[in-house]
């Protein structure tokens, strides 16, 4: 994996070379000058290098992501090459090194999306982007006390998505569905991952509206979809008949659900997920599944990249916005079966052509730390 | 403790018991877990819940087997989940692009994911075998050029295959059980044909008890590893074709855990990871364990991380059990 990926970035790399000339000789001097000249102490910088730095491309929910990066780069009229990626591999200190190294090679002339990989790795991200004068947008990783404001202009912005009040909102789908009484089970993801505890939360918020319905009980499923299958099965020796309903953490356990549920030859189980992955809402539309939620994580990579490059060539000046435009969480769209079909065509059929400087329009709010 | 007590008195009678009890104790394991389990919750022990920990094993339980002939002649392969990936999604491809049913040219896609599976497993053993690199590190770095290239070839989408003549492996039942067990019963016939009534499974065991002494008897012993990783190649093809008919989706993640599954049911089931000692069987009986640990875990109620460690506390204990260690000069 690790060639495979190195050879990766270093296409990605050579790529990038190639847009730099293209454009040094393209732009003439002006784009040059903004590349390889000193970046430090500006108020707004020419041309800046757009980079996302994240996990890796394997994984779905990261490759649309970066899908919107690059949208919202061609938007710029420029080739979809044009962004950088930085691959953190799962690695904090990757992370942190190549962004330090992208400051040095861009001289601070550089608009950063990213990811941090975990919460503390954030403050050292930022605070090294801040020094160099560069501008950076973070999403889902960053520690409560660190926040945009306290670092002036310079870190622009961070969203992040809760998904307790969505899980509540399927979770109450999912028990009307049930009549209200019975017993529903719960997959889970990673036992100690963030989204996995709190959507487990919102069917627990929800439960305390149900006096009727019992939580026979929650297991991890690991976001994966044969995991889930064998936890159902089990959960089908243990419980039988007792069970009314399935609460899956995301589309890939649902559908490990409904396929060991097809290998007993049960039908019409009510079950929610959670992540809105075209297969799932397919599924929604064909009411095999009642409900998932869609976080539009492409218009999260666009706009994530949007909010950096846009303050770093002074479109806004991030210091004059309110808190809320600093710190919000990103949208999310229940799908349920009668809306399936349209949402589908709007949606993930065609991916919409977003304005990419409607920075906060599909938000969700500002943060709110318990 | 016990047992050195008794060796210690019952002499050479002692040697004979112990051989016994090397060879028996992994079955000996899957039935106290099935006892303990029954015990704890009665529903354990119906032939319900017996069908869903073979549906859940049948796909483990090839690609455990495929790695057992490679661990019998002292190599190691971790390229299964590269490896059951690509043929996943080899075979997906083949079979929408050939119809996307059983009854039409389709079946083709059947053996074509097997052949795939071979060449997989071919050029593993080549890279170790020409290159002269360790099998750890050849087979390991080929899983990740096979989820490399599965991933290309799919784009991280899931490709679902619906057809339900294929599906049928999972929703037809005989006596209780679907399909899919009973073709995982005829390739470990298969297995245990080629383990004990072919030269190649014979040498398998000649590679991995003394290779020196293979090579000295003339056997070409570069042959014989490069075979036995293609062999396992196509078994990893076989679990990758139950692995989709079971979950109807064939992508880059269905051949994720089956490293961890396999290598711990091989190992478990007593089969000795320096080779020359275990057989087919013995993976059968591994696959079970690890399996009736999964599902007995959830139906009496324990949390999934348990799971784990119990698992791994089980390696330990199969590896103290099933070999004699004194045997061994040095370990590395």
């Amino acid at each position: 994996m690790s060639t495979f990926i190195k050879d990766f970035i270093e296409k990605e790399k050579i790529n990038r070379r190639n847009f730099l000339f293209t454009s040094a000789c393209g732009l003439g001097g002006a784009a040059a000058m903004g590349v390889l000249g000193p970046g430090m102490a500006r108020a707004a910088l020419t041309d800046p290098t757009i980079a996302w730095s994240y996990r890796n491309r394997t994984n779905p929910y990261w490759n649309e992501i970066v899908s919107g990066g690059e949208a919202f780069v061609e938007s710029l009229g420029m080739p979809k090459d044009a962004l950088t990626h930085l691959i953190n591999e799962g690695s904090s200190e990757k992370s942190l090194a190549d962004v330090k190294a992208i400051l040095a090679k861009t001289g601070g002339n550089l608009a950063l999306a990213i990811d941090t990989n975990d919460a503390p790795n954030a403050r050292p991200v930022v605070g090294a982007v801040a020094e160099a004068g560069a501008y950076v947008s973070t999403l889902w990783n960053k520690t409560d006390d660190l926040h945009p404001w306290d670092f002036g202009d310079n870190y622009v912005s961070h969203m992040s998505w809760s998904d307790e009040g969505p899980a509540e909102q399927t979770a109450r789908v999912l028990l009307e569905a049930m009549g209200g009484k019975g017993g529903v089970v719960h997959l889970g993801g990673i036992a100690s991952n963030n989204p996995a505890i709190e959507r487990l939360n919102g069917l627990k918020n929800a439960l305390k509206d149900y006096p009727d319905v019992e939580l026979l009980a929650a297991e991890p499923a690991d976001w994966d979809t044969q995991k889930a299958n064998q936890v159902m099965s089990a959960f089908l020796t243990r419980y039988g008949d007792e069970i009314a309903g399935v609460h899956c953490a995301n589309d890939t356990i649902a559908y490990g659900v409904l396929e060991a549920l097809r290998a007993e030859g049960i039908e019409g189980m009510p079950i929610v997920s959670y992540d809105g992955n075209p297969q799932a809402v397919q599924l929604v539309a064909e009411r095999k599944i009642l409900a998932t939620v869609f976080t539009n994580p492409h218009w999260g990579g666009g706009i994530t990249a949007a909010l950096a490059y846009h303050a770093a060539i002074g479109t806004f000046k991030p210091s004059e916005e309110p808190n809320e435009h600093r710190e919000f969480y990103g949208p999310t769209i229940m799908v349920q079966p009668d809306d399936a079909l349209e949402f589908k065509a709007n949606y993930l059929d065609s991916v919409p052509t977003y304005d990419w400087t409607d920075f906060w329009g599909p938000s969700n709010g500002p943060i709110v730390y318990k | 403790m016990a047992k050195t007590l008794t060796a210690d008195k019952a002499g050479t009678g002692f040697s004979i018991r112990r051989e016994t009890l090397v060879k028996w104790a992994p079955l000996l394991v899957l039935i106290v877990l099935c006892a303990f389990f029954a015990v704890m919750e009665p529903r354990f022990l119906s032939t319900r819940n017996f069908a869903r920990i073979l549906i859940a094993a049948s796909p483990a339980l090839m690609v455990a087997i495929g790695v057992t002939f490679v661990i019998i002649m002292g190599s190691i392969d971790l390229s299964m989940e590269g490896t059951v990936s690509v043929c996943a999604v080899a075979f997906a491809f083949c079979f929408l692009w050939l119809g996307g049913t059983l009854a039409s040219w389709a079946w083709l896609a059947l053996p074509f994911a097997m052949l795939v599976g071979a060449v997989l497993g071919f050029v593993n053993g080549l890279i170790h075998v020409k290159l002269r690199i360790p099998s750890f590190m050849a087979s390991l770095a080929m899983g990740f050029v096979g989820t490399g290239l599965a991933m290309v070839m799919t784009g991280g989408d899931r490709i679902r295959i619906e057809d339900a003549l294929f599906r049928s492996l999972l929703t037809e039942r005989i006596l209780g059980f679907p399909l899919m067990v009973y073709v995982a019963g005829v390739f470990l016939l298969v297995a245990w044909f080629i383990q004990t009534r072919t030269t190649l499974g014979r040498n398998f065991y000649a590679v991995g008890g003394g290779e020196d002494l293979a090579i000295a008897s003339g056997l070409n012993v570069n042959r014989v590893r490069v075979l036995g990783f293609t062999v396992a190649g196509v078994f990893f093809a076989v679990g990758a074709l139950l692995a989709v008919g079971r979950i109807g989706i064939a992508e880059t993640a269905t051949g994720n855990n089956f490293m961890f599954l396999s290598i711990t049911a091989v190992v478990v089931g007593g089969t000795a990871l320096w080779g020359g000692v275990g057989g087919v069987w013995n993976t059968l009986v591994g696959v079970l364990i690890v399996f009736v640990i999964g599902n007995g875990m959830v139906v009496i109620g324990l949390p999934g991380y348990v799971q784990d460690g119990v698992l791994g506390i089980l390696v330990i204990l199969a590896v103290i059990l099933s070999t004699d260690r004194k045997s061994i000069s040095f370990v590395k």
